[in-house]
């Protein structure tokens, strides 16, 4: 079998540059080991119900008008309507340090500005020119890394505003630890507080077959449980894959959005790239029953916050680090129609050596498990008020559930601390999209895969 | 294929991309980008629906021979003659 372009990885970015493709060269194929599209966004069932995996919110939101937004320029990109999205914004979100301050934030930035105007008066006029700064800065220049703390810090001269800040903008999508890189920020800056979040009307399953449906419909071929065992290569030219069944597929091009380190090991080699401590996370769901009222909560949509004296957002020393986290109730969006049930999602950084050396130990791992549930539990009970004696299911992913359905390297959701942002990793027809290219969150994600298919494929073919 | 329908093609293509595209004050001898608020990732959609509607193979040097309606019209004439 011979086709013009192999993509290695049905997550957003996989599909979305498929799609991208098959607009026009309808001849792509799709490889993606799992049973299911998605990747880290995806689903599953249990206890009779559909559970989403990775999604809380999606940020990015934009009004139609605004057709340079990412959000616009993706859905132009991929010839998709708003209407078929059903866009669901977010009521408002919280970023609370526990006994010291609180930060509210809707899809209306100025809300957020005057709210910083009026906690930290004093940082306000540095808030502005970084705001500026912000507007005024091309993240997608190539660039050394920037310490975008250094920046905030130097601007805001306040050790919590700048730490209040950041968290949000590291739990959505920073793979390195304790800082971000400043082109990093201004991404996630624009994403989170300038834009919005929203979600779809349904779940992350009517978005994936919504864009498996618009794909397919162009003549796109997807193979599921088709793992790739190699990448075949010849003088930095890749020829094409050899699959776990041993069946041999050629191909012009190559996309993969396997992760860098991944990739390379599909190759035989090894991407040289500096070797970082990756980011690991556990996520819980708590189901309630949806007349559960959560007494300090309001109808937040998602609260991040931190409880310890500095915000410490690197890889624990512990299993998991309950001190800081977010917590999302993705019911609590605008005009959602009324679900029979209420979820609770928390999610907390964690160590992946940890959860890999309970791994053989079955018994030791669900308990490690049952207690990191607990524990949040009691956290989350802090933040929102109490509802444990309301918890009709839980369940919790670990690093390693998370390495294993994703095939992430340590089931670091946010991929090697060390980006390749051009996509580009010294073959003639081979590129990387998706996490390890540094586009976070879905629209990111799709817009990495777009964006690699329209700079490096689509002119050359 | 004459050059007014050239001009349509084009026209048809970027409507295509964006459906509230105005051309009332478009000026024919004026980039395309500034004027209807095509990004890069918009432009190439151009090169590739030539490509798929009429088998055209665009080289990536040629690109800023689609700068305006006019140019346009200039470079795809003898490539589209027998259209």
């Amino acid at each position: 079998m011979h086709v013009p372009l192999i993509i290695i990885g049905g997550g957003l970015s996989g599909l979305a540059a498929a799609l991208r493709f098959a607009r026009f060269i309808p001849d792509v194929l799709i490889l993606e080991q799992h049973s299911r599209l998605g990747g880290l966004n995806s689903y599953y069932y249990r206890n009779k119900r559909l559970f989403e995996t990775g999604l809380h919110a999606i940020t990015n939101y934009a009004e139609p008008k605004d057709k340079k937004a990412p959000l616009n320029r993706l859905l132009r990109q991929l010839k998709i309507k708003r209407t078929e999205l059903d866009l669901h914004e977010q009521n408002h979100s919280e970023i609370r340090f526990e006994n010291r301050e609180s930060l509210r934030f809707s899809n209306d930035f100025s809300q957020f500005c005057k709210e910083i105007e009026l906690k930290f008066p004093s940082s306000y006029p540095g808030f502005t020119e970084l705001v500026s700064l912000v507007n005024a800065y091309d993240p997608f220049a190539p660039a050394v890394f920037i310490s975008a703390k250094k920046v905030i810090q130097d601007k805001l001269q306040n050790d919590l505003l700048t730490e209040m800040l950041l968290c949000p903008l590291m739990y959505y999508g920073s793979s390195v630890e304790n800082d971000m890189d400043l082109g990093q920020f201004v991404i996630m800056f624009r994403a989170i507080f300038q834009e919005g979040m929203f979600r779809p009307g349904g779940t992350i399953k009517d978005l994936l077959d919504l864009l498996e449906n618009h794909y397919k419909a162009y003549g796109g071929e997807i193979r599921t449980k088709s793992s790739v065992k190699q990448i075949i290569s010849e003088n930095k030219k890749v020829l094409g894959v050899v699959l776990e069944s041993g069946e041999e597929i050629r191909c012009d091009y190559m996309l993969s959005t396997a992760g860098s380190e991944e990739t390379f090991e599909l190759l035989g080699t090894k991407s040289g790239l500096k070797t970082l401590p990756r980011l690991g996370f556990v996520e819980t769901i708590f189901e309630v029953p949806p007349v559960t009222k959560l007494k300090k909560a309001d109808n937040n949509t998602i609260i991040f916050f931190n409880t310890a004296a500095k915000f410490n957002y690197s890889s624990p020393r512990e299993a998991v680090n309950f001190d800081s986290g977010v917590i999302c109730m993705p019911q609590n969006f605008q005009n959602l129609a009324p679900l029979p049930y209420k979820e609770i999602r928390t999610t907390h950084l964690a160590s992946y050596e940890h959860w890999k050396k309970l791994a053989e130990d079955k018994p030791a791992y669900e308990l490690l498990k049952d207690e990191t549930a607990r524990h949040s539990l009691s956290v989350a009970e802090k933040i929102l008020g109490n509802f444990a004696e309301n918890i009709v299911y839980r369940d919790t992913f670990t690093p390693l559930t998370i390495e294993r359905f994703t095939a992430k390297k340590e089931g670091a959701i946010y991929g090697n601390p060390s980006k390749i942002k051009d996509g580009n990793i010294g073959y003639e027809n081979l590129f990387l999209a998706g996490t390890d290219q540094g586009f976070l969150g879905i629209v990111g994600a799709m817009l990495s895969g777009v964006s690699i298919v329209n700079q490096h494929i689509l002119p050359r073919i | 294929m004459t050059r007014d329908a050239i001009k349509d093609l084009i026209l048809e293509i970027i409507e295509d991309i964006d459906e509230d595209a105005d051309f009332d004050t478009l000026e024919s001898d004026k980039p395309l980008r500034d004027q209807l608020d095509l990004d890069s990732m918009d432009f190439l959609d151009i090169v590739m629906e030539l490509r798929k509607r009429h088998k055209l193979q665009i080289p990536e040097e040629d690109y800023p021979e689609l700068a305006t309606l006019d140019s346009c019209v200039n470079y795809l004439d003898p490539l589209l003659k027998d259209a």
